[in-house]
């Protein structure tokens, strides 16, 4: 009786994801294969996506690099707060966090003005004498914005898994005779495993479907898959293509969390959410 | 080691913040953008509070974060405690779903809800306005229910079950015994849950962007297109408003936080009456959540006892009350008390189009150019307007009657026009180099050349500069076009539309193509810029009208705004903020003697013989343009289909393999 009672009290939430979630999906299915005129089944949409296999690999390309440089900029820190006192653990942790809570869109703004030809950077540059340094426009200035974005979901989750790690492990790997380099590579580092997965996770999936990014601080030549997409239901009014390009893009993303999540053992299936 | 992590944590915060710092600069600064730091100044912050559609934004903003937060926590408890209860194989399952969400791409979960609520509303239950207020509820409460679940279920496991045993025992029912024990148990999870909930939903912008109509808006979905145009400074004193807001709201609940462990730690006795007591905060906040947003719902509500009249006009289009000119929608509203006006604007006829044929919302004034009237026309998305109710046509100049787009003078009343030509920095460019378009493809400009990013503009400079048409079908003098196009990409900067206002005044880039009008604005705020009509080759003569599009709500209210705009006087003095032609007559008299002698906005006769108007094209040319334009910008750009197909294929099997992965059986782990 009691199993009964606690379907019920979430068929409520069941029917609403289904709703709003799966059914959306398989409307937007629906979109992908049919003809923008005559509303028929097709498959036109999905072979035209073929032209769009650079800029997805693109997209994936710099997603990937600014998730492994926000792992490379994240861990040390991450490491660093887990491993100070409560109190400032906290302070850090908040802080941390702030800059996730402030309009990103204007965040990126920021950037646009730091990084413009006559940008504060490049101003601060000619007082030394270096001729404007153009960044706006290059995939270094998307990447850039990227990591920027996403560093926070990085840190986070790492942080979570450091601070778990029990001392008593470290202590024993030294009394084993481990040096720091050593106890690092062979304890820490596969036990923060499951962090870096959902770091990874969460920096790679944001970045892969942005467009704001790339809009502001690409230029003519990174346009990204999110662009593309954004650009069919908003500019160019071709929902189908868009629908197909989607699902392509979903198909990626999930691909790719689940090889990822495979690949660090990941078995639980919620590590994708440690915040 | 130490030192390092010591040096790359600081480090990582500069880099985090020394942006947020800039946005705060900014807020305090005389000066127009971000980069030039001119003096001190509080009026950021006046102007901001006397802004009534910044302050409603936010408003909207808080009520639907508030009230989703609220409905998808109380939900997403119970739901928690039903999952937690369930078997595992049915728990995996229902876990999976809620993984949905979280797992996708947000541009995904947007554009997928957007679709469902624009079929089931638009061609199932034929309503016009099928993205409102409450499908953006529905969508927060959908993104926000997985981070509910996700933090109150860890609560549910470290839980003890025979708690509430021991309550059912002492002889709770099963819902006195949840609201008894089990809630206090979970209490954490359940406000970390829905502070996340809330950060979410308060800062999403990728899922409102595609389910928000015309009607109801947040703020970071306004705050976008204010990114496109020239923004006004009071957005960065909101911004450090906001993040004053969130850092003290940070900061007492880690306080609290603090204390709250310490007192824990003090008397582990009173934990009871700490838990009711966080349960009954808990409470009255969820209540006065509740209570807030009726009160917002009926605030809303009543307003539109007032009749919201939308219009959707091009960024930059409209006379704001800057720099002494007239604000021509406050002065509409004064004169007419009951409407109220909301205004929001496009950046290109194709974005335009987009909107209006994607459904879900309702507009009731538009300001398309001719080609695009042509179309509308074409398409049965345009009213016929009732002449009657707009005695001002009588100013309209012969001219601008019985044009191509619309010959029997039946749907649209001309707003402006104006020509297309080249705007240039004359400290950089040299004026040799200034002979025709073929400024745009000069190598030695490389990386200092913007580009319109619509495809209709693009291709028409391609065609002028190949001689071609304006409006040719032809598919082979298309591709010509598109070629040429693709040979320019890379001196491109950008390819921009409205945000060619930043990159022009403040230098970054030196050659673009643009409309007249808005070129004079910018030579008006930067006077090394010029402008320049390449009269020999052919340029783009364009006319852009008022319509009425079928999704109008308020058909008569939108006549008496497009009157009101015929008015000669009103004309005038819109056209001199929008620095454009004015096709009523007697408004020329009414405009700044310089504006109104420009041979910017009025070229002479003889000049203005060389102009071109685009006309219609087939939905399939068009469609076929915009895929061409945008190869032009792709990597390895072409759109042609090919070995490339059988890539595709194996890179979807390979994908879809991969996804399907936590779906095959497993292997049960030794142990």
């Amino acid at each position: 009786m009691k199993k009964n009672k606690s379907l019920l009290l979430s068929a409520p939430y069941i029917l609403w994801m289904l709703l709003f979630t799966l059914i959306p999906l398989g409307v937007m299915g629906y979109y992908a294969f049919t003809d923008p005129d005559t509303g028929r089944f097709t498959f036109s949409n999905m072979t035209d996506l073929s032209a769009y296999l650079p800029t997805l690999g693109i997209s994936a390309w710099y997603s990937l690099l600014s998730a492994v440089i926000c792992l490379i900029l994240g861990y040390p820190v991450a490491y660093f707060i887990a491993h100070r006192k409560p109190v400032t653990q906290k302070i850090l942790y908040m802080l941390v966090m702030l800059p996730m809570c402030m309009s990103f869109l204007l965040r990126t703004l920021a950037w646009v003005g730091l990084l413009e030809t006559n940008g504060i950077l490049n101003n601060l540059l000619g007082l030394l004498g270096i001729g404007p340094v153009e960044m706006i426009g290059t995939p270094g200035a998307v990447i850039l914005g990227m990591v920027y974005n996403y560093l926070p979901y990085m840190i986070l989750p790492l942080y979570a898994i450091i601070v778990k790690i029990d001392g008593r492990l470290i202590e024993a790997a030294e009394d084993l005779g481990c040096n720091s380099r050593q106890v690092f590579t062979r304890v820490v580092f596969p036990l923060s495993m499951p962090g870096i997965i959902s770091g990874l996770t969460m920096v790679f999936v944001p970045a892969v479907s942005t467009f704001y990014i790339s809009q502001k601080l690409g230029g003519a030549e990174t346009m990204l898959i999110g662009d593309v997409i954004e650009k069919q239901f908003k500019t160019s009014h071709n929902p189908n293509l868009g629908a197909a390009l989607s699902l392509l893009l979903m198909l990626l993303v999930l691909g790719c969390t689940n090889m990822m999540s495979r690949f660090g053992g990941d078995e639980d299936g919620e590590g994708g959410v440690v915040v | 080691m130490k030192k390092t992590s010591r040096v790359l944590t600081i480090l990582m915060f500069v880099f985090l913040y020394i942006p947020m710092l800039v946005l705060i600069v900014a807020s305090f600064n005389t000066g127009k953008d971000l980069t030039h730091i001119e003096g001190f100044t509080f009026s950021q912050y006046k102007e901001l509070f006397k802004d009534e559609d910044l302050l409603t934004l936010l408003g909207n903003s808080l009520l639907i974060s508030l009230l989703s937060t609220a409905i998808a926590t109380a939900f997403g408890t119970f739901a928690a405690v039903g999952i937690h209860n369930m078997r595992p194989k049915m728990r995996k399952l229902v876990m999976n779903l809620t993984n949905i969400p979280m797992t996708n791409p947000d541009i995904v979960t947007g554009i997928s809800l957007s679709l469902l609520f624009v079929f089931v509303g638009t061609s199932m239950l034929h309503q016009r306005e099928s993205l409102n207020f409450w499908t953006l509820l529905v969508a927060h409460i959908t993104f926000s229910l997985p981070y509910v679940i996700l933090n109150v279920m860890p609560k549910l496991r470290q839980m003890d079950p025979a708690l509430q045993d021991a309550a059912m025992d002492l002889g709770c029912t099963p819902l006195q015994s949840f609201f008894k024990v089990t809630i206090h148990e979970i209490m954490p999870g359940i406000i970390s849950g829905a502070i996340m909930a809330f950060t979410m939903s308060l800062d999403d912008f990728v899922i409102s962007y595609f389910v928000t109509g015309s009607g109801f808006s947040t703020l970071p979905v306004e705050i976008y297109s204010y990114t496109k145009k020239p923004m006004s400074p009071k957005i960065y004193a909101m911004f450090t408003l906001l993040f004053l807001l969130i850092f003290a709201l940070m900061i007492t609940m880690n306080i609290l936080q603090i204390r709250g462990e310490k007192r824990k730690d003090q008397k582990r006795k009173t934990v009871d009456s700490h838990g009711k007591k966080v349960f009954r905060r808990v409470c009255a906040a969820v209540c006065s959540v509740a209570v807030l947003g009726t009160a917002g719902l009926l605030i809303f509500g009543t307003r539109s006892g007032k009749v919201t009249l939308n219009v959707m006009n091009w960024g930059q289009n409209i006379a704001d009350g800057t720099d002494e000119t007239l604000d021509i929608i406050e002065e509409f509203e004064r004169r007419h008390p009951n409407i109220r006006v909301n205004y929001t604007t496009y950046d290109s006829n194709e974005s335009l189009y987009a909107k209006l044929s994607g459904g879900g919302l309702s507009v009731d004034v538009i300001i398309p150019s001719d080609y695009m009237i042509a179309r509308l026309i074409q398409e049965d998305m345009l009213q016929k307007l009732d002449f009657s109710n707009i005695p001002n046509y009588e100013y309209v100049q012969q001219t601008f009657k019985n044009t191509d787009y619309d010959p029997l003078n039946e749907y649209s009343v001309p707003y402006t026009w104006g020509t297309v030509g080249i705007i240039y920095n004359e400290k950089f460019v040299d004026p040799e180099d200034v002979t025709g378009w073929e400024l745009l493809w000069n190598e030695k400009y490389k990386g200092k050349i913007l580009m319109f990013d619509n495809s209709r503009d693009a291709f028409g400079i391609a065609q002028y500069m190949l001689g071609y048409d304006v409006n040719t079908e032809d598919p082979q003098e298309l591709a010509d076009c598109a070629k040429l196009l693709k040979e320019q990409n890379p001196l491109v900067r950008q390819y921009v539309m409205d945000q060619i206002y930043a990159a022009m005044e403040g230098e970054n880039a030196w050659i673009a193509p643009y409309y007249a009008g808005d070129c004079m604005m910018m030579m008006d705020a930067n006077p090394n810029l010029a402008f320049y009509l390449p009269k020999n080759q052919g340029f783009n003569l364009f006319i852009d009208a008022m319509c009425v599009p079928t999704c109008a709500k308020n058909k008569t209210e939108a006549e008496l705004f497009i009157n009101f705009l015929c008015d000669p006087e009103i004309s005038g003095a819109n056209m001199d903020y929008i620095c454009y032609g004015s096709p009523i007559e007697g408004a020329r008299d009414y405009m700044e003697e310089y504006l109104a002698e420009s041979d910017v906005i009025y070229p002479s006769d003889e000049v203005l013989k060389n102009g071109t108007s685009y006309s219609y094209l087939p939905a399939e040319v068009s469609r076929s343009m915009d895929e061409q334009f945008m190869a032009v910008r792709l990597v390895g750009g072409s759109t042609e289909g090919g070995s490339s197909t059988v890539i595709l294929i194996g890179i979807i099997v390979l994908l879809v393999a991969f996804a399907a992965l936590p779906f095959l059986p497993k292997r049960k782990k030794k142990k």
